[in-house]
């Protein structure tokens, strides 16, 4: 077992800490309230090579273990504020970039992968519908042959990167008799002839990171575009769940271990009846409690993503790392605005939207019941 | 034959004059000193500055030297100070001199010292204090060998005083038909204006991002700084927004200025700016935010609006 | 056509007070850099070569002028504190042994500000020079330079004759961002590490610092409320109107 960075990557982090702390440092205040998706930051991003971290150099990425790679987006985290942006990084790589890398053909990875990893590009994945989502196989949009082509009737809800994709990797049922083994996956892209991303959906938090129900209204897709053998989708989608629970909250470990520093100078800074308030127990016990959750979450997160990078399967470590960092995140926010006060809850200290940004992490990429319920099973109960 | 060469800097043929604060370094050092002008048509540039106690004044004027480009000029500079056997070359800081001089340095095989703002004594021999660092240091610096080359910060020494008695003007003789020729001027962009030089002013108005654009900028910053009868500056992040021309821009790695009164307007006081005004007598800061760095350090600060603040400035001026 | 450009490992000048002093590229070296891969580019150079002198702790600056494009680069490995003549002196060698058609350097390096090197080296070489440069065009096949300099009374064009020495300025361009594809790339870059012995040169500071203080500072003067206050103030107490 060895905790240490080797000297590249450790170069790495380093180069991302810098990045985000110097590339990616804007005024979120006004960002949010707008629900502004910020297109040159995600270029930056790209042209510095966050998106690209996990794909191979071939396809325009940098080829860096599953570890290296969530560290390197802790650090993302970490330095921008922008935790819409960083949501929609992790949604792009690990729900389309992903299975792209381990589902597509060659043609199809050459077509679309370096411009994924480059910035020019922007992903999502659209999976849930209005009636199906943590039952996530029961899918009302189908898939029909004509020719050379799909026909895809249907919508999907709760897209993430929705109304701003250019490529969106569409579950769809192909035989609906098979139920989850008549799933297929197809690559969507913007301007498909009867595909309308246009229907944004205003939320809580998160409100950078656009999010839109997507409908079908005989949405052509060339066959060249499906993604894997027909009836591949649902064990495509299992898989690439599986990365997404692990990795798509990585950043949020680096929002944690900022909001740490945040409360641990405003607890020495403020004085309440003649001494600093980090030095009142119950202010001390809330900012131990914050420094345990972070290093927990981290720990998970890494373990998680080391596991993956040795190929073994991290269902049960996925779920782990997600239900422990989701509920850390949460409570981490809430502490910190405990920890403020009054001051906490005002948007100008940006604490208030920290919180807002964090709940939905309970929900997406399946719930903490979700979560619980794969845990229980792993566990033989 | 002198100690100390004082190199001084024309303008179309008028000497600059905060390049005649060198003099006062020379005199500083001790020993005589000759001033050296090099340009096409310089008789009446020598003669405005034979009353300096030099003791003589080094004209080198030739047509190849109409303009100072740095291969001919560093050539007849090293030429002259060898020739008179000097012991120091010196001249104020500018881009005309930290052009030529540090050539001139490596053709003399002297070291070389930039912007020397005073004299120390350190074991008995001579030290110079220069600002490192964007002034944030001040170093003290010991040089070795038979000569040396130093800029002077203008702002650190004093207009010496020109009631000596006249001195002897000397053509330094050179042939100019074997200086470097792979250099030519091809054009500079003239600007006139009736307001006077920045390095020289007696006033300094100054403004920074704040002003927005070009033309609030010459409304309020030109407006205040001719009710005064100063020059006009202006903040790296002014010059960079294309609201003033680059040469305006005030600090460490524009101009150096030291006037009687300098007004920033809408500056909040980046160190490389800081260190470019710091030495002026009187500072009044006004800015909107009270905490700007720049009120740390002002004589005179006022929280304010300029929009309403500079144009009362303006008509209180002109009352008096 | 090959640019040499030489560069220095300074303090971080924007490092907060109190922060740990971080090495990184002399911001006008940077800019140096940034333009001689802008003409890389656009197909006027063929080759980039970047050299420093210092430790091998230089080594992090000398990966990220890797990282932004250079093709190679040369640590002279010299840790004594040189004055700038000696540099110019030294780098001679190195461009005689390079034969470099354009050297592209800071005009100055921010934490010693003496605006010195490029200008010594140019009467060393017996080269050109063109200093505090804001915009480059080759003409005439290469053979020459038309730079603009900025200088005190405004922009002054130059022409000067190949091989030359060039000297940034603040406003010649914005370098660009190392990128995580640059860092690895440079990974497999060569440097070359190089002594004043081997390269046949031999020098010694003739300029010591002797010592270093922080300069006296202006304190906080006096807030005023109104103009009228002002204008009385700068009457009466200060006598400047």
């Amino acid at each position: 077992m060895d905790f240490a960075w080797s000297d590249q990557q450790r170069e790495l982090l380093d180069a991302v800490d810098r990045f985000a702390s110097e590339q990616l440092r804007y005024d979120m205040i006004e960002n949010d309230r707008n629900a502004v998706f910020n297109h040159d930051a995600w270029k930056k991003c790209g042209g510095f090579g966050i998106q690209g971290l996990p794909v191979s150099e071939e396809y325009g990425g940098l080829a860096q273990d599953p570890i290296t790679t969530v560290a390197a987006l802790e650090r993302l985290g970490y330095g921008c504020k922008d935790n819409g942006l960083n949501f929609s990084i992790n949604a792009h790589m690990w729900t389309a970039i992903i299975p792209l890398v381990y589902n597509g053909s060659e043609a199809q990875k050459k077509k679309y992968l370096p411009g994924l990893c480059d910035g020019s590009l922007i992903g999502g994945n659209a999976m849930s519908e209005p009636n199906s989502g943590s039952d996530a196989f029961s899918l009302a949009t189908t898939a029909v042959r004509k020719g050379a082509k799909y026909i895809l009737n249907g919508s999907k809800i709760f897209v993430t990167n929705g109304p701003i994709a250019d490529v969106l990797l569409v579950f769809a049922s192909t035989d609906k008799a098979k139920g989850a083994a008549g799933i297929s996956a197809f690559l969507v892209e913007k301007g498909s002839p009867g595909l309308d991303l246009s229907h944004k959906i205003e939320k809580m938090g998160v409100r950078t990171s656009p999010m839109g129900e997507v409908f079908f209204e005989d949405c052509e897709v060339p066959e060249e575009n499906r993604l894997g053998k027909e009836g591949a989708g649902s064990w495509m989608f299992t898989r690439s769940m599986t990365w997404e629970r692990g990795c798509i909250l990585a950043a949020s470990v680096g929002t944690m271990q900022r909001l740490l520093e945040t409360c641990i100078r405003y607890a020495n800074e403020r004085k309440q009846n003649g001494q600093s308030i980090g030095k009142f127990q119950q202010v001390a016990t809330k900012i131990v409690d914050m420094k345990m959750r972070v290093e927990s979450s981290r720990h998970m997160l890494y373990h998680c993503a080391w596991a993956a990078g040795r190929r073994k399967a991290v269902y049960l470590e996925a779920a782990m790392a997600k239900l422990q960092i989701s509920e850390s995140w949460v409570r981490c926010c809430e502490d910190a605005i405990q920890i403020h006060g009054g001051y906490g809850y005002m948007t100008e200290y940006e604490i208030e939207r920290e919180l807002r940004d964090a709940i939905g992490s309970k929900l997406y990429s399946g719930t903490s019941e979700v979560q619980r319920n794969i845990i229980a099973s792993m566990l033989g109960l | 034959m002198a100690e100390t060469l004082v190199l001084i800097e024309l303008d179309r043929q008028r000497v600059k004059r905060p390049s005649l604060h060198a003099i006062t370094l020379a005199q500083q050092l001790g020993g005589d000193y000759a001033l050296l002008i090099l340009g096409s048509g310089v008789a009446e540039a020598a003669n405005s500055i034979i009353s300096y106690g030099a003791a003589a004044v080094l004209v080198a004027d030739d047509p190849a030297l109409a303009e100072p480009l740095a291969d001919r000029y560093a050539s007849v500079i090293a030429q002259a100070t060898r020739q008179q056997g000097a012991k120091r070359l010196l001249a104020s800081s500018s881009t005309f001199s930290k052009d030529v001089l540090p050539r001139a340095a490596a053709l003399l095989d002297a070291p070389m010292v930039t912007d020397v703002l005073a004299l120390a004594k350190v074991d008995g021999a001579i030290a110079y204090q220069r600002p490192m660092n964007a002034g944030s240091k001040l170093a003290t610096v010991k040089v070795d060998g038979e000569l040396c080359v130093l800029t002077a910060r203008a702002t650190a020494f004093a207009m010496p005083s020109a009631n000596g008695a006249p001195c002897l003007i000397a053509t330094f003789a050179f042939d100019a038909a074997s200086l470097p020729n792979e250099m030519q001027f091809v054009s500079r962009e003239l600007r006139a204006s009736d307001r006077p030089d920045l390095a020289e002013a007696r006033v300094v108005v100054s403004g920074g991002r704040p002003l927005k654009d070009s033309e609030t900028f010459e409304r309020l910053v030109g407006g205040l700084a001719d009710a005064l009868g100063g020059a006009v500056g202006a903040t790296r992040a002014a010059v960079d927004a294309g609201m003033a021309p680059n040469d305006y821009q005030v600090g460490q790695t524009g101009k150096v200025v030291a006037p009687e009164l300098y007004i920033a307007l809408g500056i909040s006081g980046a160190i490389q700016h800081l260190a470019g005004i710091k030495d002026s007598r009187i500072i009044v800061a006004i800015n909107k935010d009270a905490d700007a760095p720049i009120f740390q350090m002002a004589t005179y600060g006022l929280v304010g609006d300029l929009h309403q603040i500079v144009p009362q400035l303006i008509a209180a001026i002109q009352k008096t | 056509m090959k640019i040499l450009v030489p560069f220095k490992s300074v303090p971080d000048p924007y490092a907060g007070a109190g922060a740990a002093a971080k090495s990184v590229i002399n911001p006008f070296d940077e800019i140096a850099i940034e333009e001689a891969l802008r003409i890389r580019e656009r197909g006027e150079a063929t080759e980039i070569v970047g050299v420093t002198i210092g430790a091998p702790a230089v080594d992090e600056q000398i990966r990220s002028a890797l990282a932004m494009g250079v093709d190679r680069a040369i640590r002279i490995d010299d840790s004594r504190a040189l004055d700038p003549y000696a540099i110019s002196r030294i780098l001679r060698t190195l461009v005689e042994r390079e034969a470099p058609q354009v050297v592209l350097m800071g005009k100055q390096a921010v934490d010693d500000d003496s605006n010195q090197v490029g200008q010594m080296l140019a009467g060393l070489l017996g080269w050109p020079q063109a200093t505090f440069v804001s915009k480059i065009e080759f003409l005439d096949n290469k053979t020459r330079a038309q730079c603009s300099r900025e200088t005190d009374g405004g922009i002054e064009v130059i022409a000067i004759s190949l091989p030359a020495i060039i000297t940034t300025d603040l406003r010649l361009n914005e370098p660009r961002y190392v990128s995580l594809p640059g860092l690895m790339k440079a990974r497999k870059k060569p440097i070359e590490v190089i002594n004043c012995e081997q390269l046949g040169v031999n020098v010694h500071p003739l300029t010591t610092t002797l010592s270093v203080a922080s300069p006296p500072r202006r304190t906080a003067g006096t807030r005023l409320e109104s103009v009228e206050e002002l204008v009385t103030r700068l009457k009466q107490e200060a006598k400047v109107l």
